[in-house]
């Protein structure tokens, strides 16, 4: 594990407001990682969502569907101290791994109904990289505001690049 | 609704698993020449986060076979070999494990295993389970494995996983395979087997 700081895993979500820390969920196929960050608070939020549609059992965890995951992401970095108005997207995943035996298009699917949601709540999405049949890595870079991802044998490449470099709305 | 499968419910499965991996291990051993032995398999019911990191590092190189399951059950059944495994795979096939052809032997044997595992499932259960044309890749193991998961988590708050794996005797090779049935299937499965989930 390449350590340190916190991890959203399947259906988990992680929130955050230390400049050290930094947000990571491994190994996304057709799930999708989606990253809310306000620059100028410095609070960002990191949720590993798992499918398109469905209803949630009590149980389940809170982030396993689309519909529930993103206004519940939202008010999470809200109660942190998060403008709503300020919250930019970066969006990871939604891969199709096994194009040959799979008809259900999760991983579409996924992107789909999480860009909807996110249109819907008036959200900008400053960077994606989704669909294609390769799994991805994102991490969030809590205190420089800056996103990444990376595909399996490659080097992590920035989405979002440091805070001082780009211009954030 | 909580989803929770009961010990005596896990110990079927895993006996499920246990009987039905002697078939893939006499088709891996026909395959390759060489005698097969298979661990007793691992049946687990994990909250969804937990899934893949009981199987593995997430963002660790894999190769994944995938066979889907139609029929009366449903599911995956998922073949994960890492990448110093395949090489001796391949070599035992004569075939280079970085080239296409190693790729598609791998591929032929995941489909070999994945299907005989499947029928055998079948036969035992008297369920009908067709396994669906097999898909190789080569990629991180979380994102083969948690793909996998999502098909078959929708209304069900736990991931069933039965891990079993077949190692090649004298070489120092293994591969594991996973079934990862629906849970509502399984419920009906084990209500067929008389046993309370």
């Amino acid at each position: 594990m390449s350590g340190g700081g916190q991890m959203a895993r399947m259906g988990e979500y992680a929130v955050s407001r230390d400049p050290e820390d930094r947000l990571t969920a491994l190994g996304l196929g057709s799930c999708i990682g989606l990253a809310l960050v306000d620059r100028r608070t410095g609070v960002a939020g990191l949720a590993h969502i798992v499918l398109p549609v469905g209803t949630p059992l009590e149980t389940d965890p809170p982030v396993k569907y689309a519909p529930t995951a993103v206004p519940y992401l939202i008010e999470r970095l809200v109660a942190l101290g998060a403008r709503r108005n300020h919250l930019r997207a970066v969006m990871v995943g939604g891969a199709s791994m096994f194009a040959a035996s799979s008809k259900l298009e999760v991983g579409a699917r996924n992107a789909a109904v999480v860009r909807e949601l996110l249109e819907r709540s008036r959200i900008q999405i400053a960077a994606a990289a989704t669909g294609g049949k390769r799994g991805r890595t994102i991490r969030v870079y809590v205190g420089e505001g800056r996103v990444t991802s990376r595909v399996a044998g490659s080097a992590e490449e920035d989405l979002v690049a440091a805070a001082s470099v780009m211009a954030f709305a | 609704m909580s989803t929770q499968f009961n010990d005596v419910a896990l110990d079927a499965l895993r006996e499920l698993a246990n009987i039905g991996s002697g078939n893939p291990s006499t088709a891996l051993s026909s395959m390759l020449g060489r005698p097969v032995d298979i661990s007793v398999p691992i049946a687990s019911a994990l909250a969804l986060g937990d899934a893949v990191d009981a199987i593995g590092d997430a963002e660790s190189d894999v190769t994944g076979i995938i066979l889907g399951i139609v029929g009366e059950l449903t599911g995956s059944v998922v073949l994960l070999v890492a990448p110093e495994d395949a090489e001796t795979l391949c070599g035992l096939l004569g075939v280079e494990a970085d080239s296409e052809w190693g790729l598609s032997a791998l591929g032929e044997i995941g489909n070999i295993v994945g299907a005989s595992y499947i029928n055998a499932l079948a036969a035992m259960t008297g369920l009908e389970m067709e396994p669906t044309p097999p898909a190789t890749v080569t990629d991180m193991l979380g994102a083969i494995v948690a793909s996998a998961l999502a098909e078959h988590c929708d209304g069900s708050d736990v991931a069933l996983v039965l891990d079993s794996e077949m190692s090649v005797e004298g070489d120092d090779c293994a591969i594991s395979f996973l079934l990862i049935p629906q849970a509502g299937g399984v419920r009906e499965l084990l209500g067929r087997l008389g046993i309370e989930s």
